[in-house]
């Protein structure tokens, strides 16, 4: 099975062998294969990419993983920016 | 900027109903928010058959908790996402929603959980849909998802939803395991699956699983139950489950037409020239669950990884407590379980905010430890165990010191 023909992001359109690629070339975190192949970055915020993305650059199980290897950032649902202005 | 109330509960499935009607029975000004149209949570699309004979019908129970929770004096607002949760300098919680901000003391998060997805090529169609939407468009929209359709994914879920929408009368062509690759993992393992198929077929909630499961009570091994299991599968309810068979792409020009499957060998390798196409106008993945935590996240609650609790957890105390003053969790954000178990906690986070909040109507502490027990008792008494070592993660997670 070609990993070229797995898209994980959908909104930006990365496949499993891109960032395989990126995790391989340079040792990637899970935040620095989201910058450098922008799974995640796209509309949807990585809302359905990101746990994906986790798994991926995962080093290994265990309890000592404390927090999200990716960063999560406000606002957490998509929001207009008329909402946004509105709310604040 | 709304802040007249106590407690400001994010999500009105069965833990954060509760917790409302909890709360708000102690004398605490209550508001829940919850971003579907109806409030229920997964409650609305749970049916199924209980041993004894009875049916669990989700939709009639949310009605229950809603009911409970306005008449209690809760306020309830549906049609709204929180979008971010700040700690400000008055020791107060500021919560943005898309319908404007609300400030609060005490909040608690009862987001529950979300589902994993598990790509493989062709995934991006329409006509593929997570197997949770399936079964909201089954039974709560009452919309057909198709006319026949493929599972791809084994797990209590899908398993779960499969028998619905036999119920509905919606054509299944076959449940098939996902491919093998770096994202898919144990749960493309035919070992595996049948390992975790066997933990809850005992204790199923209806007679499809349990006598769908025979097969594999009668063999003594488990790899002699993988190599005779036949490559079209065991039917359930009239619906192929095929352990020995998994997908390889979704196949559509416009939309979903079908799926290519190829029969794998015991250990989940394909078999070269064994592929096939199964028609189907749509497709579930049953990717698993995971525990909704982006807002702990966003406020900075720590976490912990435990992979029997579904993924990152937010710390958190018996009494549902986070580090974070004022911050609580329920139900499935503090791992995946029952809609049972979630309910007996929302009682224990509405009791303990309550009691935090010095409120008119207090519960006592023996009322309090009284509710913590009753969690532990649901737990024991549930039919399907998400994960055989839930009990001891728990007990894991409440020692872990509090910051």
């Amino acid at each position: 099975m070609k990993d070229a023909s797995i898209i994980v992001c959908r909104c930006e359109e990365v496949t499993l062998e891109q960032i395989h690629e990126a995790i391989r070339q340079h040792a990637c975190s899970a935040r620095e294969t989201k910058l450098r192949t922008r799974a995640g970055m796209g509309i949807c915020g990585g809302r359905t990419c990101r746990p994906l993305l986790d798994r991926l650059t995962m080093p290994s199980e265990g309890d000592s993983l404390t927090d999200f290897p990716l960063k999560v950032q406000p606002p957490v649902r998509p929001v207009s920016f008329a909402e946004w202005g509105q709310s604040s | 900027m709304n802040s007249v109330y106590d407690l400001i509960i994010v999500g009105a499935g069965p833990a954060g109903l509760t917790a409302a009607s909890s709360a708000a029975k102690a004398g605490l000004k209550v508001l829940l928010l919850d971003e579907f149209m109806k409030p229920g949570g997964r409650l609305l699309g749970q049916l199924h058959q209980e041993p004894g004979g009875a049916w669990w019908n989700g939709i009639r129970e949310a009605e229950l908790l809603v009911l409970d929770a306005l008449e209690a004096g809760a306020d309830m607002e549906t049609g709204v996402s929180v979008t971010a949760l700040e700690r400000t300098n008055d020791n107060r919680w500021t919560i943005w929603t898309n319908k404007g901000c609300y400030r609060t003391p005490f909040v608690l998060l009862a987001t529950g959980a979300a589902e994993s997805a598990n790509p493989l090529p062709g995934w991006t169609l329409p006509g593929v849909m997570s197997i949770g939407a399936v079964q909201v468009m089954t039974n709560v929209h009452r919309v057909r998802a198709g006319n026949r359709g493929v599972v791809i994914g084994m797990n209590v879920l899908a398993m779960a939803i499969v028998s619905e929408l036999r119920l509905a009368g919606i054509e299944l062509a076959a449940i098939v395991l996902p491919p093998r690759n770096a994202l898919s993992g144990k749960a493309s393992d035919p070992d595996a699956v049948l390992s975790s198929l066997l933990r809850f077929a005992d204790l199923a909630p209806n007679a499809m699983l349990k006598y769908g499961a025979r097969f594999f009570q009668c063999s003594m091994l488990h790899n002699l139950a993988l190599h005779l299991y036949p490559k079209r599968g065991i039917r359930m309810l009239g619906v192929p489950l095929q352990l020995r068979r998994c997908a390889i792409e979704i196949v559509g020009r416009d939309a979903v037409e079908g799926v290519l499957v190829a029969d794998i060998t015991v250990q989940g390798e394909l078999i070269a020239g064994s592929e096939r196409f199964v028609e189907a106008d749509f497709v579930c993945i049953a990717g698993g669950l995971y525990p909704l935590a982006e807002l702990a996240a966003v406020a900075g609650c720590p976490f912990r990884y435990m992979s029997e609790l579904g993924g990152h957890i937010p710390v958190h105390s018996e009494n549902m407590q986070t580090p974070l003053s004022g911050l609580y969790v329920a139900g499935n954000i503090t791992g995946v379980e029952s809609a049972k178990v979630a309910i007996a906690q929302g009682r224990v986070a509405g009791l303990s905010i309550a009691a935090s909040a010095a409120a008119k109507k207090a519960p006592s502490e023996a009322e309090i430890k009284d509710s913590m027990e009753q969690v532990k008792r649901t737990r024991q008494e549930a039919l399907i165990q998400f994960h055989p070592d839930i009990a001891t993660s728990r007990a894991k997670m409440y020692q872990s010191e509090l910051v």
